[in-house]
């Protein structure tokens, strides 16, 4: 099961940065997370079968966004 | 979201569109793929996933039509693709036939008004084995659109099979990307990203690919297909990691720097595909919709080969991320703003597309392989890779066949492989090699096969062979006089005998500097068989040149008839001293030094050097006797022959044609001096002596070509050298005389030539190559860290061999910089040439230009760093820069206190040879240099050759313009500030490419109205200066003056005349014979409908009723003349009848070959070709001779292929032209005439309308009172033309006088 901060800890070494650099409303992009990184991310969390895919982080580009699609899927 | 009903293309379709619509059979913009499905495919409930998924996917259910408001789309639902079902599995070659239904589909251009955009195939070839195709307009998807699409599928599949259909998270509707794509460009983002994009791409030159030639997509491409090894792939890894950036952007940056050695400036701009799914305007929106959203960014790469490479990819992964930070404004938009439109211009050169999620869905329980068939067009060649690195990788190279053959595309995949895997564990760039060690060796060992036994002699002994085989034989021939052999053998032997007294032996020179004479090759000879080495000295150089030489190379003596500057003293010996034939030597023979060895110098010839001095090369015996026995066994030199001798003896060439007959006993015949500039007297020469073999610099054998005596002429070959021989010429050659034609090249320090090519009249070959090594001679082009490099690719060309120089006299220093160790060879040398070359597949070479800053003109080979020496050694100036422009010399100088021009010519004149001296000195207050410091090339104004009159443009405005009237022009002389456009033979479409090209310098222009008003370079930069704020008018407004600013109509007596627009809407066509018209003010008539925003007229009557109201707005209440060509005839007899119902004075009314609509009406409707074509005639091209031209896009096509001012003009107006020929040939056959009550003046193209009776003037008298027919002897698309014009000028005017005449009269 994915927690909160291991998807912060997966982002943070894609953009070469440590977690307690990515608050929770953070823009990812802003903070460097470009489309290929992105594609990189959501290539290895649907390799773990974490149901996280590119379009996700396109459309909800900050932390809690994702975390809140990943809780509700999680729970589905 | 309600989707309206129809919506304008996005930025990212409109590229695609136009594309296609101008290459309407070109089947390459569908884009497909399919997957091999091996296991229990539920067929139902797949089909329900893919329809269901096709109907989310609105965009493939686009339609589309084209409006006056341009292309707009819309969804039709009954144009969703349905899956359909074939079943193969009966068939034994199931596979097969899918597989060639699915090439056969790809295949099959799509009509985007007519056909659907997709469709979905699922062949059935097995209850366990099925293959899906899928195919979708590019119009409609990109790449990252068709794996969304693909995962929906497999999604609602395994929702499906676990009863839940219609589940999970469905595609996104296309509405919402209409709405940011539209607010996007509305927004103040937009332009703060083209800001960017300008800033960052402002200052790159030409953009060029790998390969030469045009990158416009072909209908096909060719393919090679690899997977990246796991050892690559980790190293890639690894390297991202110290990078600190992802392994796609290593990638990217590795096909860079790959991609950069193809160049030949080490440098390229890529394209990298950017998928505009996340962040931006678009991102949010385009995140989960099947839709064209992808774009092209161009990113630079300059790479440093000797830097980390992990720094380098890191420099480059950063640029890429801010590319992406601007990833939203379109490539196509970016060509457009930089005007990188027409001809070659290109933004990027190969694309670079790293596509990481590109893999097969997962279906449950099945296993999927995924196959890519089209992924759209391929303009230049695209590298492409899927996988995620870590488990896979593959590699794609796709490229466009009209510049790559299947063979170099295969060597490209190949090569980029190894370079990857070289790359991914280098420390730096440098040290990873670019050819393949297969490559590597052919360079070295395979194309250099060249060994071949010459005996160890010199070429004295070869002379005196032959002088003992033939004695009665004629040796050589001048003027009248002819010396035979024997004769020349004891004249030689005598004058080497003095020589010898006088110390002359091996090792030693002599100097010569005679006119082209007997008593000239007596002296070689001579010289030769004393054991010296000779020095051939241009009587005509400055004296301070000769003292520098004869300083360096310190002769026992010169043989020269005077020493009129004082320098050879008691060196000289002039002919009167030669020693009589056959008298006795002087000396004790004991007394002789021995004759000169093979490795002994024969001849020292001094070139310009670049660091301000002239150097002497040395060649030994060995090197020019491998050159001459070589030329002599492959051409099969025989005693019949007769080889003029007419190069000066300072220039190597001659050193075959003087020795060459010498030894195979054939003839030389000796030019007179001068001869060898008058293309007549060297024509004489060869007919009245029987020349069978000569050599031409390729500029002067152009010259010669042009002479008429040359034409016919018979001769068994020609040799070409001393510069690059162009294919032109080479078809010229044999279209005009009968001969061999051969390219030799080779410089001086090779002995005269390395390489051959035979150019014959079957050669095709564009460039023409320098071709293959002679005997014992190598050919290497290596790259900057002397490595081969692979056929194609350009890198320095390398001599090695017998025939390389012993090195420059007295100079160990430059003989070192470029007479260098062979890495290839133990104990051997390599000569570098300074000449970039590059292979061909089939071995041979091709010269490509200089590396550095050596230049010839006309064949003479100059260092400009010799003559800026000089400049600067003048002490008159502060800064110097030598160019050669347009075949000319030029420098630019920054003037130190006490310049002045006519010092500086001195000084230049005193010590070089005058083709050395510039043919223009600009003084400048500072060099221009770029942003690296380097001087700014571009930057350097034009410099003003002889002065035709008028005053010098003065401000800075005015010398860029005069510039650039120059270069539309193609003029090479001085353009003033008083000088008119159009009298300096600007035609109104020469004025179109000077608006563009003022548009791009000063980034406004002033439009074509301004320049007829003001065609004078002072006038037009005042109007520029003046104008940075108003609008651009492009010259298509619907009244626009023709003649130089016209008076207020009426002010000065003379009414005003209107020329009414022919079929293409545009009026400009009347400028030369409005010109002719000055001072009566003209004003051209122009259909408005020319801007795609104005209505279309609905008849002839309504377009007649409008242009009258406009005339009389500009015109006010005065009386007026009419006229037209062609359409614009018939037109103008209905405005004038149209202004007659409103009671306004109309005089001339003249119709120049116009024909009412009666005629029309009974003649077939023309084709679509046929109106097109008078595009073609628009555009200034013979409309007849393009008889391929059929289709609208074909004819579009080729006007934006060349270099026509219609094919530069922006989309829209092109477009609206073709509307306005679309539409007048409809109305004018709708159209019924009304009687205009007053004479109609007609006429008539005299040449023309042969078996066409209908075309007649008599065919207007029912529609005026009276009828005056006129002719003149031109053909119908003639009429507007300057001669023509020329002849109906004056008719006009006459009528036109003898109207205001009668108005006069009546009035008084």
């Amino acid at each position: 099961m994915m927690t909160l901060q291991q998807l912060r800890t997966d982002i943070a070494a894609m953009i070469e940065t440590t977690p307690e650099h990515i608050g929770d409303s953070d823009n990812l992009m802003d903070l460097g997370l470009d489309s290929l990184r992105a594609m990189n991310l959501a290539m290895q969390w649907g390799e773990a079968g974490i149901p996280l895919d590119f379009t996700d982080i396109a459309e909800a580009p900050t932390l809690a966004d994702l975390w809140a699609r990943l809780t509700d899927r999680q729970a589905e | 979201m309600t989707v309206t009903p129809t919506n304008p293309l996005t930025a990212a379709q409109s590229g695609l569109w136009y594309a296609q619509r101008l290459d309407p059979d070109n089947p390459i913009f569908n884009t497909g793929q399919y997957l091999d499905i091996k296991g229990p495919l539920d067929v139902a409930a797949f089909t329900r996933a893919a329809d269901q998924a096709s109907a989310e996917a609105e965009a493939l259910a686009l339609r589309f039509a084209e409006t006056a408001d341009g292309p707009v789309q819309w969804i039709d639902k009954e144009f969703a693709p349905r899956l359909q079902l074939v079943d193969l599995a009966a068939e034994r070659d199931g596979e097969v036939r899918a597989l060639a239904a699915i090439r056969a589909a790809m295949a099959t251009p799509t009509n985007p008004l007519r056909d659907p955009l997709a469709r979905q195939t699922l062949y059935r070839l097995s209850a366990t084995r099925h293959i899906w195709a899928q195919q979708v307009h590019h119009l409609a998807i990109d790449g990252y659109a068709m794996v969304l699409l693909t995962s929906r599928v497999a999604e609602l599949y395994r929702l499906g099979r676990d009863g839940n259909a219609g589940g999970g998270r469905p595609l996104a509707p296309l509405g919402d990307l209409w709405a940011a794509d539209a607010s996007y460009l509305a927004s103040a983002d937009h332009a703060a990203d083209g800001r960017w994009w300008r800033e960052k791409m402002s200052g790159t030159d030409d953009i060029v690919g790998m390969a030469a030639g045009r990158a416009h997509s072909a209908h096909g491409f060719h393919r090679f297909e690899a997977s990246v090894p796991e050892d690559t792939r980790t190293a890639l890894l690894r390297l991202a990691k110290v990078a600190g950036c992802g392994w796609p952007d290593v990638l990217t940056a590795l096909v860079g720097a790959y991609a950069a050695r193809f160049t030949g400036t080490g440098d390229i701009v890529i394209g990298v595909p950017h998928m505009g799914r996340m962040g931006g305007h678009m991102g949010r929106a385009a995140a989960r919709v099947v839709a064209m959203v992808m774009n092209v960014l161009p990113v630079a790469i300059a790479p440093d080969e000797q830097a980390d490479i992990s720094a380098f990819v890191a420099q480059v992964a950063s640029h890429i991320g801010a590319a992406r930070q601007h990833g939203d404004y379109r490539s196509e938009q970016l060509r457009r703003d930089l005007g990188l439109i027409g001809g070659n211009r290109r933004l990027y050169g190969p694309l670079v597309n790293v596509q990481p999620y590109d893999r097969p869905p997962v279906f449950v329980g099945l296993d999927v392989a995924l196959h890519v068939t089209g992924t759209g067009p391929v303009e230049d060649i695209s590298f492409t890779f899927r996988g995620d690195c870590l488990n896979s990788l593959s590699i794609e190279v796709d490229a466009n066949p009209d510049l790559y053959t299947q063979a170099a595309v295969t060597a490209h995949g190949e090569r980029l492989a190894a370079f990857l895997a070289a790359a991914s564990h280098a420390k730096r760039l440098s040290e990873v090699p670019t050819a393949t060690p297969a490559e590597a060796e052919a360079e070295i060992i395979g194309f250099n096969r060249t060994a071949h036994a010459v005996p160890e002699t010199t070429l004295a002994a070869l002379i005196e062979q032959q002088m003992a085989r033939t004695p009665d034989a004629p040796a050589l021939r001048f003027g009248d006089t002819t010396l035979s052999y024997a004769a020349l053998d004891r004249r030689s032997a005598a004058l080497a005998a003095t020589l010898r007294a006088r110390g002359a032996g091996p090792g030693q020179l002599v100097a010569v500097a005679l006119p082209r004479s007997l008593d000239l090759v007596v002296a070689l000879v001579a010289i030769m068989r004393s054991g010296a080495a000779y020095l051939p000295l241009d009587p005509a150089y400055p004296a301070a040149r000769i003292d520098t030489i004869l300083g360096q190379a310190q002769p026992v003596a010169v043989l020269a008839s005077a020493d009129p500057h004082g320098l050879y003293g008691a060196c000289l010996l002039a002919p009167p001293q030669w020693p009589a034939e056959g008298a006795a030597p002087a000396p004790a023979v004991a007394a002789m030094p021995p004759p000169a060895a093979p490795d002994d110098p024969a001849y020292v010839i001094f070139t310009s050097g670049s660091t301000g001095a002239p150097k002497g090369v040395v060649i030994c015996h060995q090197a020019i006797v491998n050159r001459l026995l070589w030329m002599a066994d492959q051409y099969g030199i025989i005693a019949r022959d007769r080889i003029l001798q007419k190069t000066p003896a300072t220039f190597d060439v001659s050193v075959w044609e003087f020795f060459l007959p010498l030894i195979t006993g054939a003839l030389l015949v000796v030019a007179p001096p001068d001869a060898h500039r008058d293309p007549a007297a060297i024509a004489a020469l060869i007919r009245t002596q029987g020349i069978t073999t000569l050599h031409f610099v390729p500029s002067m054998l152009a010259a010669f070509l042009e002479a008429p005596q040359a034409a016919g002429l018979r001769l068994s070959r020609v040799f070409v050298s001393g510069e690059a021989l162009g294919a032109d010429l080479r078809d010229r050659f044999h279209q005009l005389l009968h001969a061999e034609l051969h390219n030799l090249y080779g410089p001086t320090e090779a002995a005269v030539d390395v390489s051959y090519w035979p150019a014959g009249p079957d050669d095709r070959s564009q460039p023409v190559p320098i071709g293959f090594p002679v005997w014992n001679t190598g050919l290497y082009i290596l790259d900057a860290q002397l490595r081969p490099v692979p056929p194609g690719v350009v890198g320095n060309l390398y001599l090695g061999g017998v025939q390389l120089a012993r090195g420059y006299l007295g100079r160990p220093d430059l003989t070192a910089e470029r007479f260098i160790a062979s890495p290839f060879a133990e104990g051997e040398r390599l000569y570098l040439t300074g000449d970039l070359a590059s292979r061909r597949a089939d071995g041979a070479v091709v010269f490509l230009g200089r590396a550095d800053h050596q230049v010839k003109l006309r064949g003479l080979r100059i260092e400009l760093g010799e003559i800026e020496a000089v400049i600067a050694g003048s002490g008159l100036v502060r800064q110097q820069v030598v160019l050669a422009v347009h075949e000319r010399l030029v420098a630019y100088v920054v003037p130190d206190t006490g310049y002045d021009e006519a010092g500086l010519r001195r000084a230049l004149a005193a010590q070089l040879p005058d083709y050395m001296v510039p043919a223009a000195i600009v003084g400048l207050p500072a060099l221009p240099v770029t942003a690296n410091g380097k001087l700014d090339r571009k930057a350097l104004p034009a410099p003003h050759f002889a002065s035709h009159g008028g005053a010098t443009p003065a401000t800075a405005s005015e010398q860029r313009l005069a510039r650039l009237f120059a270069e539309v022009l193609n003029r090479d002389g001085a353009v003033s500030a008083s000088d008119d456009f159009f009298a300096l033979g600007g035609d109104s479409l020469a004025a179109v490419r000077l608006m563009l090209r003022i548009n791009a310098e000063w980034g406004h222009d002033p439009g074509l109205a301004a320049l007829f008003e003001h065609p004078d370079v002072a006038g037009l930069a005042a109007c520029i200066d003046a104008g940075t704020d108003e609008p651009r008018d492009l010259g298509l407004a619907p009244v626009i003056p023709l003649t130089r600013k016209p008076q207020a109509a009426g002010e000065d007596g003379l009414a005003p005349l209107f020329l009414i627009h022919p079929a293409g809407g545009i009026a400009w066509g009347y400028r030369t014979l409005a010109r002719l018209l000055q001072p009566r003010p003209v004003y051209g008539v122009q259909a408005p409908a020319l801007d795609l925003a104005a209505p279309a007229p609905e008849s002839i009557a309504a377009l007649a009723a409008d242009y009258a109201r406009r005339i009389v707005a500009t015109a006010g209440n005065r009386p007026v003349h009419l006229g037209g060509w062609s359409v614009g005839g018939l037109i103008a007899q209905a405005v004038a009848v149209e202004l007659q119902a409103h009671g306004h004075a109309v005089g001339l009314v003249a119709l120049l070959d116009s024909y009412p609509a009666d005629c029309w009406r009974a003649e077939p409707e023309p084709t679509e070709a046929q109106a097109l074509r008078a595009l073609l005639a628009i555009a200034g091209e013979d409309p007849e001779s393009h008889p391929e031209l059929e289709s609208r896009a074909q004819v579009v096509g080729y006007l934006r292929a060349g270099q026509s001012a219609l094919g530069n003009l922006p989309p829209a107006v092109l477009d609206g032209v073709v509307r306005v020929v679309f539409a007048n040939n409809k109305l004018v056959r709708g159209h019924l005439h009304q009687r205009f009550d007053g004479p109609l003046t007609h006429i008539r193209a005299g040449l023309d309308h042969k078996g066409r009776p209908r075309l007649v003037a008599s065919a207007w008298a029912p529609y005026a009172a009276s009828l005056d027919c006129l002719e003149v002897p031109f053909l119908h698309p003639q009429l507007t033309g300057a001669a023509a014009s020329a002849r109906i000028a004056p008719l006009l005017a006459a009528r036109m006088a003898a109207f205001e005449n009668r108005l006069a009269r009546k009035a008084a």
